[in-house]
């Protein structure tokens, strides 16, 4: 039970959106909950967010991570934009996950932009885990 | 650190309240950091509590709009339960209260409350005067359902809202007399659904006995019906934590002014007070029965 606590207090916070205009949200949830089991403060920010709304929240959540789902094939704009305005908002330090369908030959493209990491549809949820533990997210100084 | 922090956090960055607001989710926010952010106006908090899926995120969604039509700041904090095995939390309220992502005037953070315990985020006191002192002239609360928290949302809100579900007319029976002693305000929630006229007109009879008599409202957030009202009746109650903390104040006040007769009559060497020490010292009175003389004679003296 001290250990939970302790895990809690230094529990990791990741904002999950859905940018662009497709539909479902089934995938984001499977990881929002996977994530919520292995010990992270998920915020779920929903469907159909815009990139300024995504970056308004990752402000005031004070997040380590954002995760963006896009299935709608307008990573290569809506990314960017995500990425410019976190810089613009002094929160360049936020590390940036992309989950989705991205052809294989933009995801160099996408870390070259400074997204931490691309998650394809058949990723697993402990690679989803691991990775996240591995790796800080934002940098707190 | 903590001071570049509240450097920043003075000059309104909303980063800086975001950063502090994490510290003090955490219970790592320095006492003497809260004393140094005094707010100038306190804020009205409000609460917006009920069992799960009542509608309270969408609640508040709608009145973070009603709140800034009135040109008033607005600071959420939205608790939602988690998980006791993990540590982890799917925090999810922010979903129904999309606003405009440009507005500075308002202020969404989602909490974790330790599921089971409370259904409050711990700390949430400090998050409130975080809030207050960054000048938010409203803080929305949502508690993580209903539950055991509840007394404890009375001690941190001015007002305390509970939302019911039109079907919950009979539970309402049964459980009402600790209904009434939390809520400032009822509302029967969800006014669009079938049934809602029934239990509306059920918890109106119910409250309107208790004392004093609550109001109740009907309202929704998916047609807006009673969400004006709503907010009249909100605004026009007194904030209670304001009273008190003036009677906190007062106390301390008080305590402080018997401190400095007690000293002067110690130095000054009134005779009784001496006496009354130097016995107590020897053990032959208790503190208690010393301290009650003691203050009969300070009280006394002109
Ligand atoms: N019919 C109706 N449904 C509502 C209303 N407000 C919320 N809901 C629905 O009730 C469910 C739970 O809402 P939510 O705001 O998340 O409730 P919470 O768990 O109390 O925060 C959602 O499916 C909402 O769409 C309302 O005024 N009328
Ligand atoms: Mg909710």
């Amino acid at each position: 039970m001290a250990e939970h606590l302790a895990q809690n207090r230094a529990a990791k916070r990741i904002v999950l959106a859905k940018v662009g205009l497709d539909g479902h949200d089934r995938g984001v949830k499977v990881v929002a909950r996977a994530l919520r089991d292995a010990g992270f403060h998920v915020i779920y920010a929903g469907l159909w967010q815009t990139p300024e709304a995504v970056v308004r929240a990752v402000a005031d959540e004070d997040a380590d991570w954002v995760g963006l789902s896009i299935l709608s094939g307008a990573h290569m704009t809506l990314v960017p934009r995500v990425l410019r305005l976190l810089k613009e908002t002094g929160l360049a330090n936020v590390g940036v996950l992309v989950g989705g369908i991205i052809p294989e030959d933009e995801v160099p493209k996408l870390l070259e932009l400074g997204v931490a990491r691309v998650f394809g549809p058949g990723t697993s949820m402990p690679e989803i885990v691991e990775f996240l533990k591995q790796n800080s997210g934002a940098r707190h100084d | 650190m903590i001071e570049r922090l509240i450097e920043r956090f003075r000059h309104g960055d909303r980063l800086a309240l975001a950063r502090l607001m994490s510290l003090a989710a955490r219970g790592e926010l320095p006492r003497d950091t809260l004393g140094a952010l005094q707010s100038s106006k306190p804020a009205r908090v409000v609460a917006i509590t009920g069992s799960g899926g009542v509608g309270k995120s969408s609640l508040v969604g709608r009145l973070i709009t009603v709140v800034r039509d009135q040109g008033l700041k607005v600071a959420v904090l939205a608790c939602d339960p988690q998980s006791p095995l993990s540590g982890g939390a799917l925090l999810g309220d922010r979903v129904r209260m999309a606003g405009k992502p440009d507005d500075d005037g308002v202020f969404i953070r989602s909490l974790a409350a330790l599921s089971g315990q409370s259904a409050l985020a711990a700390h949430l006191d400090t998050m409130i005067r975080l809030c207050e002192a960054f000048g938010m002239e409203v803080v929305l609360i949502e508690t993580a359902g209903a539950g055991q928290g509840d007394t404890a949302v009375h001690a941190l809100a001015d007002v305390v809202v509970l939302l019911l579900q039109p079907e919950t007319g009979d539970d309402l029976q049964r459980e009402k007399a600790g209904v009434f002693e939390v809520a400032d305000v009822l509302v029967v929630h969800k006014a669009d659904m079938p049934g809602a006229e029934q239990a509306f007109a059920q918890v109106r009879a119910a409250a309107e006995l208790a004392t004093p008599p609550v109001p109740v409202l009907k309202a929704s957030a998916r047609t807006g019906e009673g969400l004006a009202e709503l907010w009249r009746l909100v605004a026009g109650r007194p904030l209670r934590r304001q009273a008190d903390q003036v009677d906190k104040d007062l106390l301390v006040a008080i305590q402080e002014e018997l401190a400095r007769r007690f000293e002067s009559a110690l130095a000054g060497g009134v005779k009784g007070v001496r006496d009354l020490v130097s016995r107590w010292r020897q053990g032959s009175v208790s503190s208690h029965e010393a301290a009650t003389a003691v203050l009969d004679l300070l009280l006394n003296e002109p």
